[in-house]
């Protein structure tokens, strides 16, 4: 029978994918995502995104994209996967509200994907699940302010759970990773 | 669909399923979910499970995680009690190759993706691997509250006093914990787990592990996972501790360890053999026995029946 | 051939299918053709738990199964969930239902009026061994046309009720847009459920397990005292509309079953209801009073929500039930381990026991 073959959808798909679950599974640790004609915003949308789920964009250009995907356009308050490309101060507003889940339901729960840069401004350091003892990584592009925000809204087990953009890479900060700002 | 694909990036030949046979809508939810799961160490995320061309009860759950996770540059290996050649495992891994285009192995340290019922491997995984364990009650109180509905209301609230009691219970009793398989864990400090049914020589395994555990129930339609270097602690008292099934009588037939898990093999006049229960370990040993090339892992319990993370098995 | 410690275990299920093939016999498409045509209840409940109306596929899932009902259920289950979603149907009215067969306990006599239709209800059940012996049946009787047409479509018993107050108006809303529906197939069920979950559950049960349940609930175990309030036999055009144009047009029909029943109370009435593809009088029956059972405060603990939906679900029953076939040794030597410990401690113990009442005896003489 003749060997099954992934289109490239699927294998954009995938390999996406593989690198979000790798992000988790080893916080602070960047994977490249994989180089396609996609941005990888709308990459990562494709990959997680359909009529079953629900969406919020702060940028209108990335907005309309994602709407092809078929999600349910929805309000920060509500959105289960949010895109910040450039989270700005009057985004921060908007987080506050994000979905933390409930006791009974912690998976309802945002994703939110923010676009950074690495390799310089703030340092941070991180452990807890996934991570062996500490590890540390600079992260430049979204307030500092974004920190204590994010301290005081994931209370294991509730909270949102985020991946860092930047660079053609990604970084997961599930909500079991404790942030140090140095 | 972007505009800026081409027809011929589109095209491919006509195929009678999707890549990996889940259709794209199916893989997403699943792979959503499993994102999840990792955030929240421990706890069951409820997913839709679709029907697979296998009975329900018969790793539909694990199958569906496989196939979501696959690619063609993965290596695959399927085990049952242990064994690559279990006639369901064979199954399984027949289905996957067949459907994600794959190659597959019985080599532990080879393999990307392990799909198993029942049983973690003798040789260390290590980074980058993803162990996908088949759970038929993911419900770790279900023997002490039936309902799913209230177990939800137990697991938010931490509320987990039952279990205790069952394991007092039991001391009274036995005088010692009788649960087998199945041993109820703590996960990040937060979630009361079933690890599967694996036995308890394999529980301490999920702790600290190098590698990413997901546990997939398909019939009750629950997924969950044990990120890496996650505390895994199985429940037990300050003084009374958990341990492991005694290996110390059974010496494998085959290759002459001891100190690992076996398969007790009944005799006709009432006495037992043992057999290693990980055939793909018990291979490479037979081939090293013999001259021949063969790489094998480090692993987790040493020749005198030490684990290898110390100062974790109490007793 | 050797079971679990057989090496090359995918020569032995090949094998063991090969089997099983054999002792069924060859069948062609003449043989589906012929299941289609003559065991239409059959394919009816196959269907109904296969959760997809298609009845050549029904047939030849019954033929390859060799007519095992679950394996059957199993096949058409496994290929629906490899179909993609095209569109979805408008509602179906139930009083534009083209019924062919309407009973109602309740009244002797109601709009419409009362329609036997197909049924062998009053039939004596005798097996017709002539066919066996002459090598066809006896000639029927072809049914006569009668001289005034049965009507196609009835109102509604229960909409009668509601009109005279005995049972509370339902609210007027707008359609609900069926993408935002739950959909069982969709999504995990959770408890309490959905009112949507909860009916295509019901739709989907395994009518054995349904009965059981329901059969509990009549002989005493149920809180309700129901009264079938209405038992349809129909085909339902499967309306759609046209992508471009907007009409809306039937793609085919399809057989389903609709019944309600009621409750009296001193309240009024309650309504129980439940539907599915292809004609099952037994199941819907039974299972439009579990739906009333469920949706009491306090049921019997064998009538929640909980415990009639995961247990009457045939695909994960049927395969639950099987997979104790799968080997356990692991498991089971981990328990034997257990007994093992705890007989060497009570034995130890009473080695114990023993010298401490040797020595006291000694002690003592």
């Amino acid at each position: 029978m003749a060997d099954i073959m992934m289109n490239v959808q699927e294998a954009r798909t995938q390999n996406t994918f593989t690198a979000l679950m790798w992000a988790f599974s080893h916080p602070g640790h960047p994977r490249p995502l994989p180089k396609t004609n996609l941005a990888p915003f709308f990459a990562i949308g494709e990959t997680l995104v359909d009529l079953e789920t629900s969406y919020y964009s702060s940028h209108d250009g990335l907005g309309q994209q994602l709407a092809r995907l078929g999600g349910r356009p929805r309000s920060p308050q509500e959105a289960m996967y949010q895109f910040y490309p450039e989270l700005g101060d009057a985004d921060l507003l908007d987080l506050e509200m994000a979905p933390v889940g409930t006791y009974t339901y912690p998976d309802h729960s945002a994703t939110l994907v923010l676009g950074v840069e690495f390799d310089v401004g703030t340092r941070i350091r991180l452990s807890g699940p996934g991570i062996p003892e500490t590890t540390e990584l600079f992260v430049e592009g979204i307030p500092q302010s974004f920190w204590s925000l994010r301290e005081k809204k994931v209370q294991y087990p509730l909270g949102w759970d985020v991946f860092l953009i930047g660079d053609g890479q990604v970084v997961g900060l599930p909500r079991t990773t404790i942030v140090e700002v140095l | 669909m972007t505009p800026s694909e081409t027809v011929a990036e589109l095209a491919h030949p006509r195929q009678d399923y999707s890549y990996a046979f889940l259709d794209e809508f199916a893989k997403r939810e699943l792979r959503r979910r499993i994102l999840k799961a990792i955030a929240i160490p421990g706890y069951q995320v409820p997913y839709a499970s679709r029907e697979m061309p296998i009975a329900r009860g018969w790793g539909t759950g694990g199958l569906q995680v496989t196939l979501s996770l696959v690619g063609p540059g993965d290596v695959v290996k399927v085990i049952d009690q242990g064994d690559d050649e279990s006639v369901n495992a064979a199954n399984l891994r027949r289905f996957i190759a067949r459907m994600a285009g794959v190659e597959t192995t019985s080599d532990t340290l080879e393999a990307t993706l392990i799909q198993s019922r029942h049983r973690i491997p003798e040789e260390q995984l290590r980074e980058g691997q993803a162990l996908i364990l088949q759970v038929p009650i993911p419900e770790p109180l279900r023997w002490v509250q039936p309902s799913v509905a209230k177990t939800r209301e137990m697991h938010a609230d931490a509320d987990y006093a039952l279990m205790w009691l069952v394991l007092y219970e039991q001391l009274v009793r036995f005088g010692e914990f009788v649960t087998g398989a199945s041993y109820p864990v703590i996960v990040h400090r937060r979630y009361l787990m079933t690890p599967s049914p694996i036995p308890r020589w394999d529980t301490p395994k999920l702790h600290q592990a190098a590698h990413l555990t997901i546990l997939s129930a398909g019939r009750e339609k629950r997924l969950y996972a044990v990120p890496p270097y996650t505390d895994v602690y199985p429940i037990e008292f300050d003084d009374v501790h958990f341990s492991v099934e005694r290996q110390t009588e059974g010496v494998c037939q085959m290759t002459g360890v001891s100190h690992k898990y076996m398969n007790e093999i009944p005799q006709p006049d009432g006495s037992s053999r043992y057999v290693l229960s990980d055939t793909s370990f018990a291979d490479k040993l037979l081939k090293q026995k013999r001259g021949e090339r063969v790489t094998i892992g480090e692993i987790y319990f040493d020749d005198k029946g030490n684990f290898y993370h110390a100062g974790y098995l109490k007793s | 051939m050797a079971y679990v410690a057989t090496r090359g275990g995918e020569k032995a299920i090949q094998r063991a299918e090969q089997l099983y093939r054999a002792l069924n016999g060859a069948f062609d498409a003449d043989f589906v053709r012929a299941i289609e045509r003559h065991m239409p209840y059959l394919m009816d409940r196959v269907m109904g738990e296969g959760s997809l109306y298609a009845p050549e596929m029904a047939a030849l899932a019954l033929a390859q199964a060799g007519g095992d009902l679950y394996e059957a259920v199993l096949l058409l289950r496994a290929y629906r969930s490899t179909l993609p979603r095209l569109a979805y149907a408008e509602p179906v009215d139930d009083e534009a239902l083209l019924a062919v067969r309407r009973v109602s306990a309740a009244f002797k006599d109601i709009p419409g009026g009362q329609i036997l239709g197909p049924t062998l209800d009053y039939s004596h059940r005798i097996l017709t061994t002539q066919v066996l012996d002459n090598g066809h049946e006896a000639s029927r009787p072809e049914p006569e046309a009668a001289e005034k047409p049965a009507p196609t479509n009835y109102p509604s018993v229960s909409g009668w009720h509601r009109l005279t107050g005995l049972m509370t108006r339902m609210e007027e809303h707008e359609p609900p847009d069926p993408a935002e529906l739950p959909d069982v197939t969709r999504e995990p069920i959770v408890f309490p459920a959905s009112r949507e979950h909860r009916l295509q559950s019901i739709s989907r049960a395994d009518t054995g397990g349904i009965l059981a349940l329901g059969y509990a609930g009549m002989r005493g175990y149920g809180l309700t005292h129901p009264t079938v309030n209405e038992v349809k036999l129909a085909y339902a055009d499967v309306r759609l509309r046209h992508p471009i144009t907007g009409a809306v047009f039937s793609a085919g029909r399809i057989r389903v079953t609709h019944t309600e029943v009621v409750s009296t109370s001193a309240d009024g009435l309650e309504l129980g209801f439940a539907a599915t593809m292809g004609w099952n009088e037994v199941k819907t029956i039974a299972a439009a009073m579990l739906d009333m059972e469920m949706s009491k405060p306090e049921p019997h603990p064998a009538h929640t929500e909980e415990f009639v939906l995961y247990h009457t679900e045939p695909v994960e029953a049927s395969g639950f039930c099987i997979h104790f076939k799968l080997p356990h040794y692991v498991t089971f030597n981990s328990a034997l381990d257990s007994i093992r410990r705890v007989r060497s401690r009570r034995e130890g113990g009473n080695r114990l026991q023993q010298m401490i009442q040797t020595a006291v005896k000694e002690k003592a003489s």
